[in-house]
């Protein structure tokens, strides 16, 4: 009997699983031909998929498949050479990060991009920068309108810790936590932005199955209660098949599968190049 | 008039040369160790004083030359082992300020050693026009800046040749890209940074006694040592040959605009032109003519 | 004992975002602000304070000026001297070409004279990074210095080049003594020193940490990455203006491009890193710090030589003080790279448990 790797979430029932379905909407983000290469290498070769609103969608495949090129295509650190991405109607080559950051579109990063030498709290609060108005005379003298607003997105950033459970740390310097609250923290930060799409970059890498199970529960959390559009990379399959409505598949910068898990799991491209095959034992 | 033009020119490519001097010890350290030494100035002042404070002591030439070599050596592997080592995991803004800290430290040594008067250095070579030239194209060109400049060309061209081609070129090359990776391969990291330490205090004396022949021995030599920064701009932090290029573009840019431009805004312009031709060109090209682009994974 | 926190507790933000949440640290703040303002006016010689309490404070300003821009937004200058420079000449000539323009206005204008400066030469900022960018703000000093030598208009075409400051007046009230300008002084710093405080608790000071910190994110998630920097550049200008201004006219008396050496501005870098690079507290300590150092080691100099009979030169002194800076600056970095602010923490830390060991 092959053994079964245990689920990390426990299987979402009928009616839940159809109200899931019932919530997605329309096309949010259309990525259409991108092409993108450095230098000599070329990272994606003509991929184009689609991303419904409200849903969970995977794009997996191999290391140096061009994932994370993608992810960052998407919010604007790369400009692609060929294609457009359109988000929200608004179709364009590319975008500047800053202007996709105020278009909603909030990511974590693969290598934990935090702010080593703030806290918790600060590193936070740095997500919600988007939506503080007052300028530096006023903050600098801390009056009213200033100090209004800064303990009005303190609060905002406190729901936010109490959604992800990192009350006991959020005065801690960043730097001395460990990696998993690490993740944490930064898909925090991405979420005090009150994103419409989130673009998450290997979430669960280098978790134990607790701690997996934890941010399983966060992410689906994340999509339901706050509505948000999920683009997610990872390479636990079975967090795969569970959380995600629809999954893209890459290899060397081109798609080679879109469509359900399930039509994902019975894909014999996809199989060939990255799932392989449980063999029984001899 | 166009004479004129080529003296200042050919006076400031020698000088230029002499900058590259300067500068390649910095290069040195940056390729082996991603330091950059901002002491290297101090170290060259230093050099300069010990070797005129021997000579007050009563050595001849050559004993003095091979004690202050001696000295300088000595110099670089205790800087390696108590300021470096120390402070190998840090960030490198932490390195250079260490070394700017280090530079305030060897200048205050050296004065305190030897004391703070303004020595000449006799090389044994004049400061005067090359007669040969001077009688066929009317162009005065210093016989002291021409020797000077060959003695430094042929370092530079030695030690361009020392890093490509040999073996432990190779080793210090490894070690400038990644400490860890040289190290898993079996490169021995502290011999490395020693020798590094070694030569960039033997091209520190170099470019000292050079200096110092030319300008005379006094604290304003530590200021030499900033003007190889814009050299280093130019020609890229862990090139050779851009410490060459860089420095013939420097001297031969300050002295031109000195001597052509200067009389229209009252003169003095060597003291900013170079950094401010430095800053415009990293705007244009902010890793230098020869340095390696930097890239930023995410 | 004493510095236990315990039974305060925090229900509102604001109350948890004060500069002094602890009790005590408000009531050491209520003293030392007392005895800055009252006991000391009222004590001290005309020695400590010229010599000592004014170029404590007015240093101390520029520091958390600097320590704005390196501190805070990482972005390293060593040029802090030539942009006090510039505010001490600046006020200088609204004082002189603009008549009965009150003091404290002159001042002001001087500082935002250097925050136009500091936008210019930070300019580069936005392309270059790391000790690029250091030699970048040398061709600022070096550059400002000349400017200001050269150009006959600066210093109202003084064939000497050493102009003497006018003096000060507020509301009529004439600042000559020294126990007025001390207090002139304090007033200004204390008042910035609020006003930096709350500006890097706020979300400026945090989009300016965040690019120190990771500039590719910061942008991700949305810090327009021209506008922080530039502004780091202006507001530590400014600082260093309006110190610069006070430099010339409250301790120096002359208003001379050659009081604001690069050497000053080594010693205002170094004043930040020994007292804790990205505090307000730090420069303070700092320039205490730079200010006493030179102090002591003369007294220790004078020690040895009355009672050991050493001969030893004045020379060998200032030698010395080269050395102990050089070499405090590194020992610092490799054992408290986050200076005596961290210190300082650490004791209140100690303090905590004391007399309990853990």
């Amino acid at each position: 009997m092959t053994p079964q790797p245990p689920a990390p979430a426990p299987a979402p029932s009928d009616e839940a699983a159809d109200a899931r379905i019932a919530r997605i909407g329309e096309v949010v983000l259309a990525v259409v031909n991108v092409s993108l290469s450095f230098g000599g290498v070329k990272a994606l070769r003509d991929v184009s998929f689609d991303v419904r609103e409200r849903e969970i969608r995977a794009i997996i495949g191999p290391n140096g498949a061009g994932k994370s090129s993608m992810l960052n295509v998407i919010n604007g650190v790369y400009q692609p050479q060929e294609g457009t991405i359109a988000y929200r109607g608004v179709q364009r080559r590319g975008m500047q990060p800053h202007a996709a950051a105020a278009a909603g579109i909030a990511r974590t990063f693969q290598n934990i991009a935090l702010f080593k030498g703030m806290s918790v709290l600060d590193n936070i609060m740095t997500g919600r920068t988007l939506r503080m108005r007052c300028g530096v005379l006023a903050q600098a003298l801390w009056v009213g309108a200033a100090r209004r607003e800064e303990l009005e997105h303190r609060a905002k950033v406190e729901e936010i810790i109490d959604f992800l459970e990192i009350q006991h740390i959020r005065k801690t310097p960043v730097g001395r936590l460990a990696y998993g609250l690490q993740k944490r923290v930064e898909l925090a930060r991405a979420l005090a932005a009150q994103p419409t799409l989130l673009l998450l970059d290997e979430p669960m890498a280098g978790m134990n199955v607790e701690e997996k199970q934890d941010m399983c529960r966060f992410v689906l959390d994340a999509n339901e209660q706050y509505g948000t559009t999920i683009v997610l990379i990872e390479h636990d399959m079975s967090v795969v098949m569970d959380l995600s409505d629809r999954v893209v598949v890459l290899d060397y910068g081109r798609k080679i599968g879109d469509g359900s898990p399930d039509d994902i799991r019975h894909n014999q491209d996809v199989i060939d190049a990255y799932l392989g095959v449980a063999r029984a034992a001899a | 008039m166009v004479q004129f033009f080529f003296e200042v020119l050919i006076g400031g490519l020698l000088s230029g040369i002499m900058y590259s001097l300067v500068a390649l010890g910095f290069v040195l350290i940056y390729k082996a160790s991603g330091v950059f030494n901002f002491a290297q100035g101090s170290l060259v002042f230093f050099a300069a004083l010990t070797f005129v404070g021997l000579q007050e002591k009563g050595l001849p030439f050559a004993a003095a030359l091979v004690a202050t070599l001696g000295v300088m050596i000595v110099a670089g592997l205790l800087i390696e082992r108590l300021v470096l080592r120390p402070l190998v995991n840090q960030p490198p803004i932490a390195l250079f300020m260490a070394t700017i800290g280090l530079s305030f430290f060897i200048e205050g040594l050296a004065q305190l050693l030897w004391g703070a008067n303004v020595r000449g250095l006799d090389l044994g070579l004049q400061d005067e026009p090359i007669e040969w030239i001077a009688s066929r194209t009317g162009i005065n060109v210093s016989k002291f800046d021409l020797v000077a400049a060959g003695i430094a060309g042929v370092l530079v061209t030695g030690l361009a040749l020392f890093f490509n081609r040999t073996r432990i070129g190779r080793a210090l090359r490894a070690v400038a890209d990644d400490h860890q990776a040289a190290l898993a391969v079996g490169i021995p990291l502290q011999q490395i940074w020693a020798i590094v330490w070694a030569v960039a205090g033997f091209v520190a004396l170099v470019a000292g006694l050079l200096w110092g022949a030319r300008n005379g021995v006094q604290f304003a030599l530590t200021f030499v040592a900033l003007k190889a920064l814009p050299v280093l701009i130019l020609g890229g932090f862990e090139s050779v040959q851009g410490a060459i290029v860089g420095g013939l573009i420097i001297g031969a840019s300050e002295k031109l605009a000195e001597v052509f431009l200067g009389p229209y805004v009252g003169g003095g312009i060597e003291g900013w032109f170079p950094y401010v031709l430095a800053l415009l060109f990293l705007l244009v090209r902010p890793e230098g003519l020869f340095g390696e682009k930097i890239i930023r994974r995410i | 004992m004493l510095y236990r926190e315990a039974g305060q507790f925090k229900s509102t933000y604001a109350a948890d975002a004060a500069i002094f949440p602890i009790r005590q640290d408000r009531i050491a703040m209520a003293i030392l602000l007392a005895v800055a303002f009252v006991a000391v006016p009222l004590l001290a010689t005309p020695y400590l304070f010229s010599a000592l309490l004014i170029p404590f404070l007015i240093l101390s300003l520029a520091a958390v000026g600097l320590n704005i821009l390196t501190g805070y937004a990482g972005q390293l200058s060593l040029g802090a001297a030539a942009f006090m420079a510039v505010g001490a000449f600046a006020a200088y000539n609204f004082v002189l070409r603009v008549p009965g323009l009150p003091l404290l206005v002159a001042f002001a204008g001087g500082g935002l004279v250097a925050a136009g400066v500091g936008i210019l030469f930070g300019l580069p900022s936005l392309r270059i990074r790391g000790f690029y960018l250091a030699v970048a703000t040398l061709a600022a000093q070096f550059f400002i210095l000349w400017a200001l030598t050269k150009v006959g208009w600066f210093t109202n075409y003084n064939p000497s080049g050493v102009i003497t400051a006018q003096p000060m007046a507020i509301f009529g009230q004439p600042i000559a003594t020294p126990p007025a300008k001390y207090l002139l002084v304090l007033t200004i710093v204390a008042l910035m020193a609020l006003a930096a405080k709350n500006m890097t608790r706020g979300n400026i000071g945090r989009q300016w940490m965040a690019i120190r910190d990771m500039d590719v994110a910061a942008e991700v998630i949305g810090i327009r990455l021209m506008r922080a920097k530039l502004l780091a550049f202006a507001v530590s200008s400014f600082y260093c203006g309006v110190a610069g201004a006070l430099y010339a006219y409250a301790y120096l008396g002359t208003v001379e491009p050659e009081a604001y050496s690069l050497d000053l501005s080594f010693r205002i870098l170094f004043m930040i890193i020994i007292g804790g690079v990205g505090t307000v507290l730090g420069a303070f300590l700092g320039s205490a710090f730079m200010i006493l150092l030179p102090l002591g080691l003369s007294l220790v100099v004078h020690f040895l030589d009355d009672t050991l009979h050493l001969g030893v030169a004045s020379s060998v002194a200032s030698n010395v003080e080269l050395m102990v800076f050089g070499g405090l600056i590194i020992v610092f970095l490799i054992v408290e790279p986050h200076g005596l602010a961290r210190i300082w923490q650490i004791g209140k830390e100690k303090l905590r448990l004391w007399p309990f060991p853990h």
